[in-house]
């Protein structure tokens, strides 16, 4: 199979079959272009052709003319907080993230660290497409330094300038994390220092080599879970491997769903500010973050599945944060991306200010019952699927303003086609589990019929 | 900023991929070529080497991304000279290499040299079979899984300077403590040449030895481009002035009184120096000097004559076991006994072993060796043209049995000429030796006449 995708979320494909080093030459070509030979942040994560992506990036970069930070192996927030760190132009982020093995993705960064808007993406891809690069003669060419070496911690005093360092520290947690093999463990230490942490870390090496299935789910939990009673931790935390999704295992040894590390999060710093705040998330999140908002008086923004859309309408918005079900954190005064660094620094903080265990503060949060489940399927065909899909309820109320959702009183089921991948997602989210499996088995049932027809 | 896209100025040939840099020469041409390259060796080892062009760091990121693509293990010797490069191959037991250097060509240009496991550049039928590769509609990469990781070398240079070490009488240099004069052309040779001297035992004087790729001389070693290294061989009273190109494989050289040496006579130099050892055969391409050949029969040897281009000269020797050869137009001197290939240091170390050996001077070595003298000339002509011209010379001139293996060669009395279109550029070139510069000349404008009367009338039809 053959498999690339580019838009919103930059570039992404399958290693050498979909995505190859000349495409990744022209993509980094287009954005040195569009920045007109500014200057460019590149970071990697730790996946075996990430150091491919990256020579060919910076050659298409110099040949542009422009100046390159190289970042090396740089956990996906630290790359947001570098580029508007160094007054850089633009910023290049080479990782799979949640992707599977040979599955690697570029992502264009503007000059504040974030995502490129739709605006921005469609002016990237004009180049993109015309082919014609601002490739300069031989004494304009562009050059590579490196970062400082006080980037990390200049990070850390940003990320935790908003903190009550003290009471964490105070604390002394014992913490487990599980980076996946990706780049957030060089941070690690760092980290750990600085709130007084006795942080045990698992595949924390950096050899790319996948642990386990690399989107932070309870099922890729499995590690954490079994060490949490045996050494008394507090908390422990599942990441992706460039740092941009989380999730969060509790002291009782409960992995909670993905889902719930933003409502978490939320409900945190809510909590501590005037009602009337505005948060912003995507329609196929749970509904526990809609429950937390309204106890804390704030508006929900619901934007298009991705995160570009969401750090978009949260700077449109003047949100204080933005977030989504897969397990990612955006805060207004943070970095311009997802950063899980942020979620993890929130909570032991929420836990050692309120003197609580993080399973009570879990237990505070109205819980439902969510069904995530893919099917694979070409996007030429999902779209049909989807529109007959729409003609099989006729008592839901239909949205769609990413995908088709689906509410009735009690529930929801949105469908829609990944922007990453040849698949259907679908999410269905019920007060109890039985009824959530019910309705998930019938849209499947359903989804079945309309693919054998 | 360049709007459009010219590659006009894009050559592939057997000498590689060469164009201008943001030009024709992209980031995704270079990887590209190198993605069929990585193909073509079947995965391994690639040594990757550049000179000290600007553009040079550039192509090398795109080189490196797609060797890794292929399922290729780049090891990276950074800037070194091209023979350096070539010996390394076969050092590291690589399947191939890239030299990414334009060689003489002036700075704003650059290229990519294909490099064979033998540690020789790939050949006419090698170069075809890898440009089938680059033209097929889609490439073949290797699985995430099969990834190498990138290797970088430490001291690139020290299996070139040990192999030609081995070949030279090295005490015999060191107990000369010669002062030598060397001009690296802010080159590859930047960073190797003085050592590499140093470790002959000669007190060295460089010019133009920033490594930084603005070359502050024309890059050909020839005559014209060694005013400077002239001025300093004869102030200091050096015993010799060499002159390297920006890739090293070429050399020019300043005599012990300050003037520069023909071009051809390093070569020349060469071959009398090895033949008086070791007789052997001998092979250089057709617009070699005469001399070359005239040594090599005062030493009962034989001279076989190639195509232009170092891989026809290298294929050749190795088929025929010459002992020594190379181009003598562009100072590029072959001993395979070291590697193969057009080495700058193999000559210096060479003709400092003459020096040392012979107890002579530059100077008086070169007044007992045959002397000739060449001129030269172009014309605009496309191909078509050229091999008709070609033809008709070749009927005219049947009993001097002329070479016409590049272009015409016909042997005289007088000396010979040589008219052969180029490789890089429609044009064609006359190229005249004779034993006088008088006849030299007379020879050029008789056969300049000859070369308009052929082409004028053609062009009123």
């Amino acid at each position: 199979m053959h498999f690339l995708r580019l838009g919103i979320a930059g570039m992404r494909g399958e290693v050498g079959s979909g995505l190859t080093p000349l495409l990744a030459i022209n993509y980094a070509a287009a954005l040195g272009t569009w920045i007109d030979g500014g200057s460019v942040v590149v970071g990697t994560d730790t996946r075996n052709s990430s150091p491919m992506f990256y020579s060919a990036v910076v050659s298409a970069l110099l040949g542009c003319g422009c100046q390159v930070y190289d970042a090396g192996i740089c956990p996906a927030p630290l790359l947001h907080f570098l580029v508007p760190h160094l007054h850089a132009d633009a910023g290049i982020l080479i990782g799979a993230g949640h992707h599977p093995a040979n599955w690697n993705a570029l992502v264009a960064l503007g000059g504040n660290g974030a995502y490129l808007n739709a605006i921005q993406v469609q002016e990237l891809l004009d180049i993109y497409h015309s082919g014609e690069y601002r490739y300069c003669e031989g004494d304009r060419l562009g050059r590579v330094s490196p970062i400082p070496d006080t980037a990390a911690d200049s990070y850390l005093d940003q990320l935790l300038a908003p903190i009550e360092v003290s009471s964490i520290v105070e604390a002394g947690y014992t913490v487990i994390a599980d980076f996946c093999n990706g780049s957030g463990s060089i941070m690690a230490a760092k980290l750990a220092s600085r709130l007084g942490l006795n942080l045990i870390s698992l595949n924390d090496t950096l050899s790319g080599i996948l642990p386990h299935d690399p989107e932070p789910r309870p099922r890729s939990s499995t590690q954490v879970q079994s060490i949490m009673a045996p050494l008394h931790a507090a908390i422990g935390f599942v990441f992706n491997s460039d740092m941009s999704r989380i999730a969060v295992v509790t002291d009782d040894g409960e992995t909670l769903s993905e889902e719930y590390s933003f409502p978490l999060a939320a409900q945190h710093i809510l909590s501590r500010l005037p009602s009337g705040q505005t948060v912003v998330t995507n329609p196929c999140s749970t509904r526990t973050l809609d429950d937390v908002a309204a106890r804390y008086g704030a508006e929900v923004i619901k934007t298009k599945v991705g995160q570009a859309f969401i750090v978009d309408a949260m700077l449109e918005n003047h949100a204080v944060l933005g977030g989504d079900g897969s397990g990612s954190v955006v805060m207004a005064n943070g970095v311009g991306g997802y950063d899980s660094f942020l979620v993890m620094v929130l909570l032991l903080e929420a836990m050692a200010v309120h003197k609580t265990r993080v399973s009570e503060l879990v237990a505070a949060l109205p819980r439902y019952h969510l069904q995530k489940r893919k099917f694979t399927c070409p996007a030429a065909n999902a779209y049909k699927l989807l529109r007959h899909l729409k003609t099989a309820f006729p008592d839901a109320r239909i949205t769609e303003e990413d995908g088709t959702r689906f509410d009735w009183r009690d529930g929801w089921v949105h469908l829609r086609c990944s922007a990453t991948e040849p698949v259907i997602r679908m999410i269905v989210e019920w007060r109890t589990r039985e009824e959530a499996e019910d309705r998930a088995m019938q849209v499947q049932g359903i989804l079945e019929r309309l693919v054998s027809a | 900023m360049i709007s459009g896209r010219n590659s006009g100025d894009l050559k592939v040939s057997v000498s590689g991929v060469r164009g201008i840099v943001g030009r024709s020469l992209t980031p995704a041409l270079a990887a590209g070529f190198t993605a069929a390259f990585g193909e073509f060796v079947g995965g391994g080892k690639v040594v990757v080497g550049r000179d000290t062009r600007r553009s040079g760091e550039m192509i090398e990121y795109a080189v490196v991304a797609s060797l890794l693509a292929a399922g290729c293990q780049p090891v990276l010797a950074g800037i070194v000279p091209t023979p350096t490069l070539q010996i390394l191959v076969g050092q590291q037991q690589a399947n191939g290499g890239i030299m990414i250097s334009a060689s003489h060509n002036p700075m704003e240009w650059n290229a990519l040299k294909f490099i064979g496991a033998d540690g020789i550049f790939l050949n006419d039928v090698e170069s075809g079979q890898l440009l089938d590769l680059y033209n097929q509609p889609e490439r073949r990469y290797a699985e995430e899984a099969d990834y190498r990781r990138v290797r970088t070398l430490e001291d690139p240079f020290a299996p070139h300077q040990e192999k030609i070490f081995r070949h030279v009488d090295v005490a015999a240099i060191r107990r000369c403590h010669f002062k030598v004069a060397a001009d690296c052309c802010n080159g590859a040779a930047a960073l190797y040449t003085r050592k590499f001297l140093t470790a002959l035992g000669c007190e060295v004087l460089t010019i133009n030895d920033q490594p930084d790729g603005i070359f502050r001389r024309n890059p050909e070693p020839t005559p014209a481009n060694l005013t400077e290294l002239s001025r300093v061989v004869r102030e200091n009273g050096c015993a010799i002035g060499f002159a390297q190109d920006p890739d090293a494989d070429r050399i020019g050289l300043v005599d012990n009184r300050g003037n520069p040496v023909s071009e051809q006579y390093a070569l020349v130099m060469a071959a009398d120096h090895i033949l008086s050892d070791k007789p052997g055969r001998v092979v250089v391409n057709l617009q070699t000097t005469k001399a070359v050949e005239d040594v090599a029969r005062s030493y009962g040897c034989e001279t076989y004559y190639t195509k232009v281009g170092e891989i026809n000269v290298t294929e050749k020797m190795l088929q025929c076991k010459a002992v020594i050869g190379g181009e003598g137009n562009s100072g590029g001197i072959i001993y395979p006994a070291v590697h193969p290939c057009r080495d700058s240091f193999t000559a210096m170390a060479l003709l400092l072993e003459m020096l040392a050996l012979s107890c002579d001077t530059v100077d008086n070595i070169l007044a007992s060796l045959p002397r000739y003298y060449s001129a030269g000339r172009k014309y605009a002509c496309p191909a078509n043209r050229a091999r008709l011209l070609i033809r008709t010379l070749k009927q005219r001139y049947a009993d001097r049995q002329p070479i016409t293996a590049d272009g015409i060669r016909i042997n005289l009395e007088r000396g010979w000429v040589l008219i052969r279109p180029s490789n890089t550029e429609s044009v064609l070139r006359l190229i005249v030796e004779a034993a006088s510069p008088t006849e030299a000349q007379q020879l050029l404008e008789e056969f300049d006449r000859e070369i308009n009367r052929q082409l004028t009338p053609t062009e009123k039809t």
